[in-house]
């Protein structure tokens, strides 16, 4: 049975946690303190670069990596902390900001004083009241206590924090969208290049980093980068010779919800099992897992077949899935699959910020084609065609046998892959919110195709039985051409 | 300069051209929506998206880049000698391959999900960079089988209508209102597939601010679809039954460059053609709308003679010899010659060599129309001076001596026994001391294009020509000397104003020969200094500067 190992959510359930003086009770501020009197800025940007820490916002890119591509002769440099959480599926970073904002204030100082950052916004989800309130009460008795403002504890140190507000768009968790929703603008997604590290808030460098991440640095500075990286797996990337070390340090704050006996937020360390996982948050609820959706709602989705993967960076992403945000959807016999798709595919036809043309009127289309196909109302062809899968000689290829044409399936399949392509990994949108529509439809489409097409034969929402729904491994496209991790020595 | 592998061409380009405009240069069309060259670059419709080809050094090779980029905002630059490609090129770009074309196929399908295709009722048909891409780039079938949204018709202004349906929310209009004219009118509101461009409004829909500026019109003309539309040229005509003719505008002393299209029947609309140093991509509102007189039925026709108090029409014959008697018997210091700001450059020195060859005076005024006001945008400037030839006419006219303007010009004209004054401004007012001045002079000839409260005075009143009538130049307030160019024939009897003059002078024993406006020009450059360069044939579309 796997522990939960509570770093981030130590002290998460101490009462009265939110206010300063139990949070400095508890070694409050200690790391901060720790960082500034022992550290040189430069020393606790190489420490994050070695513990391997990677985004928890969804991209999961290097933040040591991230920090080093900010210039260093630009000023001033700001911090955007990014608590637009609305990713479905993930809730971990509103705990934070509801019970323990004093832990935020902390990473965010650590990270300031490793960037010479003095100015920090931090763009919280309008929906979360309750936690803007208490991050806002925080950061008012921070200053009170002289760790925000002007001359740090006569560190010298110089720190700004102001909350921002969300309106209520998902797009606006885009670092980019983020960015321009904080001027006062749109929120629209930029071009890239030029990243936000180079040209972010007001056209001047800025990091963004989401809530999780930020907690993270007052551990990695207390405890030091040996005692960090003892957690979780690290991997050696194939490609290289020797093979590159791919860190996946640290814990990850898994926001369980779905067919699950105590749906949760659950901090453990990364690599787990998805089965693990399951286990930890009360077994299933019901009688069989059909799919699980790794990584918030935008995460190519698991079928019952790929329970066994690992739920890190590497893993996900050699899986062809991701850990994105954290957000894992567990799914029992119960429950129809063109159901669940169209649920999400709502969300992201109401979510799309209409920028870019494929995005804009491909995302709402994709919508249509499956409520279509939910509704009983999705098209058959009377004709068959040649069935592609495991050939003779043991490839992808045609099989020599036929197969019905199921025409909505295919428009499915090719007008999402028009908004950015899953296979290839390309896209033709400004941001990667195409993706995101595309990985679910797509992925949801092919493992499950059967559910597909017997709801589009019966005429009417059909639920098949795990097996009967789901396409095995084998004959999976994107399963075929996975690559299995290799952990270092 | 950059050297580019463009598909199988190699050329140079300057560095900092995007691929967009490289490609354009040597003939290649990337078609796009949201990218003009006057405006910044959002890079949102995706259509201009290009394959650049890189080094990848795991495979030792240069391969095609992994994502295709957008060609607006690919800037191509001179490359390190370290960096170059195949050793030499600075960048490779494909604009024709196979994933290009995919790409532009499905940005185009995904354009025309939503689109009403009421291209028999758009007036943008025929001129409409949807249609003309999809039938170049795109399918001939739409797989799109739900209903279409159908925003409803808005009325943004005075002369301007959104299609809603038609808009393919490439922001250009919203970009032009904040960058070009800095008016900030227009906006999107909704989000995703039901975004919207609007202005202002209340809550219940009243508008709290109309597109109401005057360079409205542009929006216009950059909207790629049939989504804005000018009330103005609404239904009037399909783009292909028109002609079309570069000219100037005629508005102001900036001289905007612009195409006329018009048919046999009159002028249909004026639109801006680019010149990087006078106007760029735009023109303003009062000149674009400002055409209207050219096609009034109120336009001087037929000559017209005062008898008994009373104007009649009359014959040319007629009142030229009236006109030439009344001169040949006139003391010549007592005879006032005003050219007018609104002529072109050869109608005023035909006028001052008519003036002091053959009339011997030496009193050469200036007229034209009022001074309006100045109106300066961020990237724009509309002039006061109302008259689009006031420092050309003016240098015409003072061949030797000083041209008499305002009170100058007044006083002259009050000791005249016989005033010649060519107007042409259209709905020019007399102010009090003006009019006293004209009323006083025994025998006052005017030649206008339209009934006014000069011609009012007149005893003998000949029709001329207005700027889209006839061949000349015109030199604006920065020096430039521009083309205008014949489109339309002058209505009824109305003649070319050099013409007339040349008429008069030939009556009058002068000895002058032109056929037409270039070799006036011809002689202007032998004969007034500075516009040496300034022939025709030197001018072409862009026209020269003259030297400081
Ligand atoms: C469509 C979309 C939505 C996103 N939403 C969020 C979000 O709600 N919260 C978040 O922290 N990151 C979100 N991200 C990721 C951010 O763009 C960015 O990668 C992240 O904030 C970087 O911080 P990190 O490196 O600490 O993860 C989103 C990304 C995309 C493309
Ligand atoms: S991909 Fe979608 S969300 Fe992203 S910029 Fe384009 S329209 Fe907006
Ligand atoms: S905008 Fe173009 S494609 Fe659309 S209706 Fe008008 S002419 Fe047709
Ligand atoms: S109205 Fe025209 S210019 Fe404006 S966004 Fe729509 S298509 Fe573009």
């Amino acid at each position: 049975m796997v522990e939960e190992k509570r770093i981030l959510y130590e002290h998460l359930d101490v009462p009265e946690i939110h206010t300063f003086d139990v949070f400095r009770q508890h070694d409050g501020y200690a790391c901060f303190e720790k960082a500034v009197a022992d550290y040189q800025p430069d020393d606790i940007a190489k420490m994050v670069m070695d513990s391997g820490l990677k985004g928890r916002g969804g991209a999961g890119f290097s933040t040591g990596l991230k920090w080093s591509f900010v210039p260093k002769d630009i000023k001033p440099c700001y911090l955007c902390c990014n608590a637009d959480e609305s990713e479905p599926g993930t809730f971990s970073n509103r705990y934070v900001l509801e019970k323990n904002p004093h832990l935020l204030i902390e990473g965010i100082l650590i990270c300031c004083y490793a960037m010479g950052i003095e100015t920090t916004y931090v763009y919280i989800r309008g929906e979360f009241t309750l936690g803007k309130k208490r991050l806002d009460a925080a950061i008012k008795a921070a200053y009170a206590n002289g760790y925000l403002g002007k001359n740090i504890r006569g560190t010298g140190l110089n720190v700004d924090i102001y909350t921002h507000p969300g309106a209520g768009a998902y797009i606006c968790g885009e670092e980019t969208g983020l960015i321009e929703s904080l001027e006062g603008k749109r929120g629209q997604p930029r071009n890239k290049p030029p990243f936000p590290a180079v040209e972010g808030v007001f056209r001047k460098p800025t990091v963004v980093q989401n809530v999780e991440t930020l907690c993270n640095l007052p551990f990695i500075v207390g405890n030091g980068v040996e005692w960090y990286t003892k957690m979780g797996p690290t991997y050696g990337d194939a490609r290289f010779d020797p093979p590159k070390p791919d860190p996946n340090t640290g814990t990850k704050l898994y926001c369980i919800s779905g067919d699950v006996n105590k749906p949760g937020v659950y901090e453990l360390e990364l690599g787990l099992t998805c089965a693990e996982l399951i286990e930890v948050a009360g077994g299933l609820r019901g009688e069989q897992v059909k799919a699980v959706i790794p990584g918030g709602s935008s995460a190519p989705i698991l079928t019952h077949y790929e329970l066994d993967t690992r739920l890190d960076f590497t893993s996900l992403t050699l899986a062809k899935s991701m850990l994105g945000s954290g957000g894992i959807i567990v799914m029992n016999e119960t429950r129809n699959i063109v159901d669940c798709l169209l649920n999400i595919m709502k969300f992201y036809a109401h979510e799309s910020c209409g920028q870019c043309t494929p995005c804009r009127w491909g995302t709402p289309w994709v919508r249509d084609i499956v409520q279509r196909i939910a509704d009983g109302n999705g098209r058959k062809s009377t004709i068959t065609r040649p069935k592609f899968g495991i050939a003779e000689n043991g490839r992808w290829g045609d099989t020599g046998e036929t197969e019905d044409i199921y025409e909505d399936l295919d428009l499915l399949e090719s007008v999402a892959n028009n908004i950015a392509n899953v296979d290839t990994m390309t896209w033709n949108t400004i941001c990667v919110f195409g993706i995101a529509v595309s990985w679910p439809a797509v992925s949801y489409m092919r493992k499950f195709r059967p559910e597909f097409e017997a709801t589009i034969r019966e005429g009417k929402l059909t639920t098949l039985s795990v097996e009967e729904a789901t396409v095995p491994p084998e004959e999976n496209y994107a399963y075929q051409q996975r690559i299995v991790p290799r952990e270092l020595e | 300069m950059a050297f580019i592998k463009l598909n199988d061409l190699e050329v140079e380009v300057e560095d900092g051209t995007n691929v967009v405009e490289a490609a354009r240069l040597h003939g290649i069309e990337v078609p796009h929506y949201c990218y003009h060259p006057g405006l910044s670059r959002p890079a949102n419709c995706r259509m201009c998206l290009v394959e650049p080809h890189v080094f990848f050094p795991p495979a030792g090779a240069i391969v095609p880049d992994r994502q295709l980029a957008t060609g607006c905002t690919t800037v191509l630059r001179t490359a390190p000698p370290n960096r170059k490609l195949d050793g030499k090129y600075d960048f490779i770009v494909y604009t024709d391959s196979p994933r290009v074309k995919k790409a532009r196929e499905d940005i185009l399908e995904f354009l025309l999900v939503h689109h009403p295709l009421d291209c028999p009722v758009c007036d943008q048909a025929g001129e409409c960079d949807l249609q003309d891409f999809t039938y170049r780039h795109g399918h001939d079938k739409s797989r799109y089988l739900e209903v279409k949204n159908v925003p409803p018709k808005k009325d943004l202004g005075p002369d301007v209508l959104l299609y809603s349906t038609r808009c393919i929310v490439c922001t250009r209009c919203i970009r032009f209102c904040q960058e070009v004219s800095g008016s900030n009118e227009l906006g999107l509101i909704h989000r995703g597939s039901h975004d919207e461009i609007d202005i202002p409004r209340s809550h219940d829909g009243m508008p709290l601010q109309l597109l109401d500026n005057k360079l409205a019109g542009n929006v216009v003309d950059i909207c790629p679809v049939g989504a804005l539309i000018s009330k103005d040229f609404l239904f009037k005509s399909r783009p292909w039954f028109m002609k079309q003719e570069k000219s100037v505008c005629a508005g102001c002393s900036v001289g905007c460059n612009i195409t006329v299209e018009y048919k046999e029947d009159g002028v249909y609309r004026l639109k801006p053609r680019f010149h990087e140093e006078i106007n760029q991509h735009w023109m303003c509102d009062d000149g674009r709308l400002g055409y209207g007189y050219v096609n009034s039925d109120d336009r001087l026709q037929l000559p017209m003679k005062r008898v008994d108090g009373e104007f009649q029409p009359t014959h040319w014959a007629d009142a030229l010899t009236q006109i030439t008697e009344k001169l040949s018997e006139a003391d010549a210091e007592k005879v006032v010659v005003i050219g007018s700001a609104q002529g072109t450059n050869e109608d005023n020195y035909v006028l001052q060599q008519f003036a002091h060859e053959v009339l011997k005076t030496e009193h050469l005024g200036l007229f034209g129309a009022l001074p309006g006001e100045e109106h300066t945008f961020p990237q724009f400037t509309i002039e006061a001076d109302k008259n689009p030839n006031t420092a050309g006419a003016r240098k015409m006219l003072s061949n030797g001596t000083p041209v008499l303007e305002g009170e100058a010009l007044w006083k002259k004209v009050s000791e005249a026994d016989i005033v010649y004054l060519v107007s042409g401004a259209p709905e020019r007012s007399l102010e009090a001391e003006e009019k006293a001045v004209l009323e006083s002079v025994d025998f006052l000839i005017v030649q206008d294009v339209l009934p006014s409260e000069v011609t009012a005075l007149a005893d003998v009143v000949l029709p001329g020509t207005t700027f889209a009538e006839k061949d000349g130049t015109f030199t604006n307030s920065k020096g430039w000397v521009q083309r205008i160019r014949k489109t339309v024939d002058a209505p009824g009897e109305a003649r070319i104003d050099w013409e007339i003059i040349q008429q008069l002078a030939r009556q009058l024993g002068g000895e002058m020969n032109y056929h037409f406006a270039g070799e006036i020009s011809l002689a202007i450059s032998e004969n007034v200094s500075g516009y040496a360069e300034a022939t025709h044939q030197n001018i072409g579309d862009s026209g020269v500067k003259l030297a400081e």
